[in-house]
């Protein structure tokens, strides 16, 4: 599949294109041009970037924004802005889901402003944007240079570490290579983990959290005594075991590991929503209606945790993120350069740490990795705001 | 007053008992204790598999070791035999029956590759550092957190407000690894504040008895830790009690408080100040728990011999026992300051009722 290895090559762009003409044709066929090119730039940009798994979900999201345009109450035409949020019981299966689509993309819309008008919430957009395309796009313009450089030695220098100079913008690390290189290409792999682990556990915790609180009973208790089980024992402590015992081929195992560990805080927290929500007028009226159990996860309760549970999806991709740079960090792991924590790894059994010429190999990564949890928390700390109004007259 | 000597009240006395047994099984504190009983069990069991499925065994890795420096096979295998009070071969069901005996009588068994040692002095070596650095990090930015949070609270809007505000979302955003090494690159190296190398392990080596010299030494090699995690804990505790007081302050009493004209300070302090706390209180007893986890990364940076570095060697070395012991450890103290924190809100907060859960 055209999926990670496609990222920046013209299959990806092509790849891009053609999913830009979905919003694109939309667009055009009910004559809003403006989302409809806009929905086609942003898809043509991220299939450039990620191929399939950039383009399909940014069809979804440029589409859900174009749709929410367009939207019209075939019953009621006049009104069709505002009946976005009613809810109509004689609706079809279709009509509920253009409905809803219209929802996501109204909330988009209005997220996009919020984010925009939030300074703290822009900077860590912005901040967020910027690791993504450097690690996408970066590679386009930078090459990597993973052979030792001895022909780079300065003379009279005893190593081969270089401070930053016009040529090299951040220096050279220990084997006299391009540190800069290795920023660009190293997040691919850590942000690539992060965001697989960051899918599994939310998706895990979804199922298992709505799963508890509908079924109640033996279902319930098991789950629950299962994530206090999980959070009992000390996470860090049990993942350095953990990664020890596994052979980790690949990234993608890593991700699984740390998913099978992080989902029962936001499984509790689901489970206690759902519980919340099941109480609410509209969904007691749907079970007294009998309308079963995938209407009332599918309509009732997941459209009113959607928010809710983007924000912990961008938490636990910071929580996989700070686990994976650490278990490098500790030599635990081996994973293959380039990667930003094995750049801290190499920093510090190099003695770069203590060598005052070689701070850029070690600062440079610890900056990346900094800017970049700061970039989301920043980023799902505004979220919350804009979601959660009561917290907007606060921070 | 001995039911026994009186005939007639035998009866009623075996009735109260078998009711205050009913009382006690039903009540919230003995099925609280059951349960985390229960979970140190699992926990235990979990980790005691878990821990022997580690490629390679303690024996193996020093017969590695062994014939790395030179030895034959067949001499090795007869030193680490000799050297370790573990045998690779007993089936493992048996070595967890030993093992669970054992630790039913408080034995946690003797470390593996540093035979003779029990588990118990080892963890008891390392645990007092651990608690040393976490737990005086942890006083020390719960308390700051809770200071500043509420006069941000109650100044909202200032421009101080906004810069406290703005460091410490930047604060609690940025690993604890990421403070230390830059406290390690910044101030050890480039502008040598301080020596990293002498500020290593947990006190200066040669210092004798516990005099003002030994407390003096162990603060200053406690330093670098603290710093690293109260600079990032103390972000989180800002905000959260921050936010916290603002939502207090709108509470009617707070209003009526102000109404009858008391002192601004006494409303700070008596009337917000303790309202907010609430929440933050049972997140510190919860955090307590996971100050024996300690750190391991943090720990391995500045070389301080505490809980977290002990693992990690552990798990290099492949010491069965002694892994299993600090995982035993640190459950233990998740686990009851878990209830620490049920009981603490229950007392603290009668709103909250801790029979309805």
């Amino acid at each position: 599949m055209a999926g990670f290895d496609t990222i920046a090559t013209p299959v990806g762009l092509l790849i891009g294109i053609i999913c830009g003409f979905v919003p694109l044709g939309i667009g055009i066929y009910y004559r809003h041009l403006r989302p409809g090119i806009m929905g086609f730039f942003a898809c043509t940009v991220s299939g450039f970037a990620c191929g399939f798994f950039g383009g399909i979900p940014m069809i979804l999201l440029s589409t859900s924004v174009v749709v929410s345009y367009v939207y019209v109450n075939r019953q009621d035409p006049f009104t069709s802005r505002k009946s976005i949020e009613e809810v109509d019981f004689a609706e079809t299966n279709a009509e509920f889901v253009l409905r809803q689509t219209a929802a996501f993309g109204r909330t988009l819309r209005a997220m996009s402003y919020g984010i925009l008008r939030n300074k703290g919430g822009f900077i860590g957009f912005v901040g967020i944007l910027f690791f993504l395309v450097l690690t996408t796009f970066g590679p386009l313009f930078i090459e990597y240079e993973g052979q030792p450089r001895m022909d780079r030695r300065l003379p009279g220098a005893m190593t081969l570490f270089q401070m930053p100079s016009s040529e090299h913008i951040l220096g050279l690390d220990f084997q006299g290579r391009d540190v800069l290189s290795h920023i660009v290409y190293g997040g691919q792999t850590l942000i690539i983990t992060a965001i697989e682990t960051g899918l599994m556990a939310t998706a895990i915790a979804v199922v298992f959290g709505s799963l508890a609180a509908l079924l109640g009973g033996i279902v319930d208790q098991l789950l629950s005594a299962l994530s206090n089980f999980i959070l009992t024992i000390p996470q860090f402590p049990l993942l350095l075991v953990l990664a020890s015992i596994l052979d980790f081929d690949s990234h993608f195992m890593l991700a699984v590991l740390l998913a099978a560990l992080s989902w029962p805080a936001l499984m509790r927290a689901v489970r206690a929503q759902v519980l919340s929500l099941k109480a609410r007028d509209y969904v007691e009226a749907a079970i007294t209606l009998d309308l079963g159990m995938s209407h009332i996860i599918l309509r009732e309760v997941f459209p009113n945790m959607v928010s809710y549970i983007a924000i912990n999806f961008i938490f636990a991709i910071r929580g996989a993120m700070y686990a994976l740079v650490g278990l490098v960090i500790l030599g635990m792991v081996p994973l293959r350069e380039p990667d930003w924590g094995i750049m801290i790894w190499n920093a510090r059994s190099r003695g770069a740490f203590y060598n005052p010429d070689a701070v850029m190999m070690a600062l440079a990564p610890i900056m990346a990795i900094a800017l970049f949890q700061l970039s989301l928390i920043l980023f799902t700390r505004s979220l919350e705001e804009i979601f959660n109004p009561r917290l907007r007259s606060g921070l | 007053m001995s039911a026994a000597s009186v005939p007639g009240r035998e009866n009623s006395a075996s009735g109260t008992f078998s009711k205050r047994l009913k009382n006690l099984t039903s009540s919230y504190m003995f099925r609280v204790i059951i349960q985390g009983l229960i979970t140190i069990w699992a926990v235990t069991t979990f980790t005691f598999v878990l821990v022997r499925l580690l490629p390679g065994n303690p024996v193996d890795i020093r017969i590695d070791q062994l014939q790395n420096q030179g030895y034959t096979y067949e001499e090795a295998v007869r030193q680490a035999a000799g050297l370790y009070s573990f045998d690779p071969d007993e089936p493992i069901f048996s070595q967890y029956l030993r093992y669970i005996s054992n630790l039913a009588r408080g034995d946690l068994g003797v470390s593996i590759t540093s035979a003779g040692t029990p588990v118990a002095a080892q963890i008891m070596r390392f645990l007092p550092w651990t608690l040393i650095s976490v737990g005086s990090a942890l006083v020390i930015s719960f308390s700051l957190g809770i200071l500043i949070g509420v006069m941000m609270a109650y100044w909202r809007g200032g421009v101080l407000d906004n810069v406290v505000t703005a460091l410490a979302s930047i604060l609690s955003g940025i690993p604890d690894y990421v403070i230390a090494i830059v406290i390690i690159l910044v101030g050890g190296v480039q502008l040598k504040l301080f020596n990293v190398g002498e500020m290593r392990g947990g006190v200066d080596p040669g210092i004798q008895g516990f005099t003002l010299e030994y407390v003096a030494s162990v603060i200053k090699h406690a330093i670098l830790p603290v710093t690293t995690y109260v600079l990032a804990t103390v972000g989180t505790w800002i905000l959260s009690m921050k936010s916290s007081t603002i939502s207090t302050l709108g509470e009617d009493y707070i209003h009526v408080a102000k109404a009858r004209g008391l002192p601004e300070r006494r409303i700070l302090i008596a009337y917000v100040g303790r309202n907010a706390m609430l929440p933050l209180v049972t997140r510190l007893a919860i955090s307590i728990g996971f100050v024996l986890g300690g750190s391991v990364i943090v720990e391995t940076f500045f070389e301080y011999p505490g809980l977290g570095l002990q693992l990690s060697r552990a798990v290099a070395s492949r010491d069965y026992t002694t892994m299993q012991g600090i995982f035993l450890v640190i459950s233990i103290a998740v686990i009851a300051s878990n209830i620490l924190s049920d009981l603490l809100i229950g007392w603290l907060d009668p709103r909250v009722s801790l029979e309805d859960k």
